[in-house]
């Protein structure tokens, strides 16, 4: 099975669970049509589009042969996983560090990650980076456009 | 209505509009000329700094990215061969050769007065059929918008190529995060999965940055390894100098050309969701089919690049029509706007042109000043521009990603919008990785509460289904939904013919 027919399965899967959810809901006196109504046409037609998907796949003849160069090219995946996995660290930080220290942290870590610092200099231009966008953003956010950013609960900051 | 356009001109020039106009414009420019930044990621970027701004303020903004960045990819298309957007990829074909010929500045300036002229027929358009096509809209009953958001959905699924399957599965999906949270007509808690966080359902503002964002830069962050930068060098002693009025009379002794590639930039642009990326390219097909001399093309001809750059800045007109008449945005660009809109709590549609003529006409007279604007950035700095695209990705992702956040996360004050963010960052980017089409999921996103309110108010009037069908207006966009269904289904089997073809003839 391709990437279709996996993708196909995973919104098959889903579709029908939520459908099945639906089932459970009540009907209200006061429209024709209960809040289930809607859901049921747009997960029924889901639940159709991704079967056939998967039956498209399967009776699709596979060749077998050199795959194209770009095909070919190797792709970092660790480092975008890395890169997510940062992120989510910086949604997570960022309630309780505030968005200036959460923020100094990530753009620093961040980039250290996409391009490691070689030698003092590479650590001072990444410290020089994470400390004017952490700074920069929230004068001109919070000080100036008056949008509040997210205030640490450890650091009352 | 030409005493409110000259009444917004005289506002919008104020430096209190005319200030975020320029910041936008040229933010629109660069992000445009930065090959793997597209406009939408700049208009995200932006988005967050119009927060603490007046809806015109912001709005202004927001038209001179657009503005901005559809001329702004042409820059490095010309002069490093890589289109800074996709609506600039045709610019290459003969922008790049002309160059290399040693006519940069020709090239350049080509397109520039080509996209100012072109987005001035986009402005006409603008201006003068904005009110009646919302007059018309406003003969919509509930199966008339059903019909339309239909329609809508149903022909930016059927435009992907590859599979018509996985465009209206996309759509679907969009759909399916519309149903999460509550009910849109009696505000019924529904499929909340236990998760709190879904009790109040999804804004769509935080689904649209995360998935494009996330798609955009995690597609880049893949193939990085270290100092990966947008563009390694660039050739820093070019001289850009040119007879403007030599390079203008070249556009205007082509009017037909002109006219056509703007019209087939505004129809793309009126039609949902399809963009400026695929009017450069229609427009330099046709352009190339009706030359007399269609084997010059690619080789550096003034006809090429002012049929790509008048197009793609003609579309933004056209989008800027749907969005403020019918509430449909064209791309995901005027999706970003339709979402400021909603910030502000202004109401796109039909009688958002009614309700609000100065901010209606506001964004008219942002438009049109937007254009010498542009102008005026790229003459000034398109040589820095070169030096800006040599920026490392690892400085500019983090910081592109902190801007999302606070643009989640100031649309309520809540950290739920960037857990959002992340959770439809994840999405979009194993979307791409599957190969579903973007733009089928936003638009279902953004259209998903509107067609389930409209589908329940004609039932709640009417319950004859057939109304769907025997009503005029409805039918019609009914039986177009098919017919673009239809035509997505023999496009598809064409082109895995044409697939099919030469791999036979090997055999």
């Amino acid at each position: 099975m391709s990437r279709d027919g996996i993708a196909g399965l995973a919104v098959l899967a889903a579709s029908l669970a939520l459908f099945a959810l639906t089932l459970d809901l009540k009907d209200s006196p006061m429209v024709p049509v209960g809040p289930g109504f809607y859901p049921r046409i747009v997960l029924g037609l889901t639940a159709a589009l991704s079967l056939g998907l998967v039956i498209a796949d399967l009776l699709t003849r596979r060749t077998r042969g050199a795959l194209p160069a770009a095909a070919r090219q190797r792709l970092n995946y660790p480092l975008v996983a890395m890169s997510f996995g940062v992120f989510a660290l910086y949604a997570v930080a960022l309630p309780w560090l505030g968005f200036r220290i959460a923020t100094f942290l990530f753009v620093g870590g961040s980039n250290a990650l996409l391009d490691p610092p070689r030698g003092a200099k590479g650590w001072v231009r990444a410290l020089v980076l994470a400390l004017a966008t952490a700074a920069l953003t929230w004068l001109v956010f919070e000080r100036w456009l008056s949008v509040l950013l997210p205030r640490g609960r450890w650091t009352d900051f | 209505m030409f005493e409110l356009l000259g009444t917004a001109l005289v506002n919008v020039a104020q430096l209190k509009y005319l200030a975020p106009l320029f910041f936008g414009t040229l933010a629109g420019v660069v992000g445009g000329a930065l090959p793997g930044v597209t406009i939408t990621m700049t208009i995200i970027v932006v988005l967050p700094f119009t927060f603490g701004l007046d809806p015109l303020q912001g709005l202004a903004a927001m038209t001179g990215v657009y503005v901005g960045g559809s001329a702004g990819g042409l820059v490095t298309a010309v002069l490093l061969g890589i289109p800074g957007t996709p609506s600039a990829i045709a610019t290459t074909f003969d922008g790049h050769p002309m160059a290399k010929k040693g006519e940069p500045g020709r090239a350049i300036w080509l397109g520039v007065w080509a996209s100012f002229f072109g987005g001035l027929v986009g402005g006409a358009f603008l201006i003068f059929s904005t009110g009646p096509l919302a007059k018309f809209a406003l003969e919509f009953g509930p199966w008339e918008f059903f019909a339309l958001f239909v329609f809508a959905l149903s022909m930016v699924a059927g435009l992907v190529e590859s599979s018509l399957a996985k465009g209206l599965l996309s759509g679907g999906l969009g759909l399916i995060v519309t149903v999460l949270g509550n009910d849109p007509v009696m505000g019924q808690q529904r499929l909340t999965l236990g998760i709190p966080m879904l009790e109040g359902g999804i804004d769509f503002l935080p689904v649209l940055i995360g998935v494009f964002a996330f798609a955009q830069i995690m597609s880049e962050v893949e193939r990085m390894g270290g100092a990966a930068r947008l563009v390694d060098a660039v050739d820093r002693s070019l001289s850009l100098a040119v007879s403007h009025f030599k390079v203008i009379r070249e556009i205007l002794s082509r009017p037909l050309l002109l006219l056509w590639s703007s019209f087939i930039g505004l129809v793309i642009g009126v039609l949902p969701a399809i963009g400026g990326s695929a009017a450069n390219m229609i427009a330099y097909d046709q352009a190339k089919k009706l030359s007399r001399h269609p084997q010059n093309f690619g080789s550096g001809i003034p006809e090429g690049i002012i049929a790509s750059e008048s197009s793609n800045n003609a579309n933004v007109g056209g989008s800027l029509v749907t969005i403020m008449a019918f509430g449909i945005p064209g791309d995901a660009v005027t999706a970003v706007m339709l979402g400021a809109l909603t910030i502000h709590g202004i109401q796109s549609g039909p009688l958002f042109i009614l309700q609000n003529p100065q901010l209606a006409y506001g964004i008219f007279a942002a438009y049109l000043l937007a254009h010498p604007l542009m102008v005026l950035i790229i003459g000034l700095a398109a040589r820095y521009m070169l030096r800006v695209v040599t920026v490392p990705k690892a400085a500019l992702f983090p910081v592109v990603l902190v801007l999302c956040v606070i643009g989640a996360y100031a649309l309520n004050n809540t950290m739920q919008n960037v857990y959002v963010l992340l959770a439809f960052g994840l999405l979009g980017y194993a979307m791409v990785k599957f190969g579903f089409p973007l733009a089928p999921f936003i638009l279902g996103v953004i259209l998903g509460d509107q067609i389930e309110i409209n589908l329940i108010r004609a039932i709640m009037t009417d319950s004859d289904p057939w109304l769907f069908l025997t009503r005029p207006i409805s039918g019609a966009l009914i039986a177009l939904s098919a017919a673009s269904l239809a035509f997505a289904i023999w496009q598809h089997y064409r082109h895995r013919a044409k697939i099919a073809r030469p791999a036979e003839a090997d055999f």
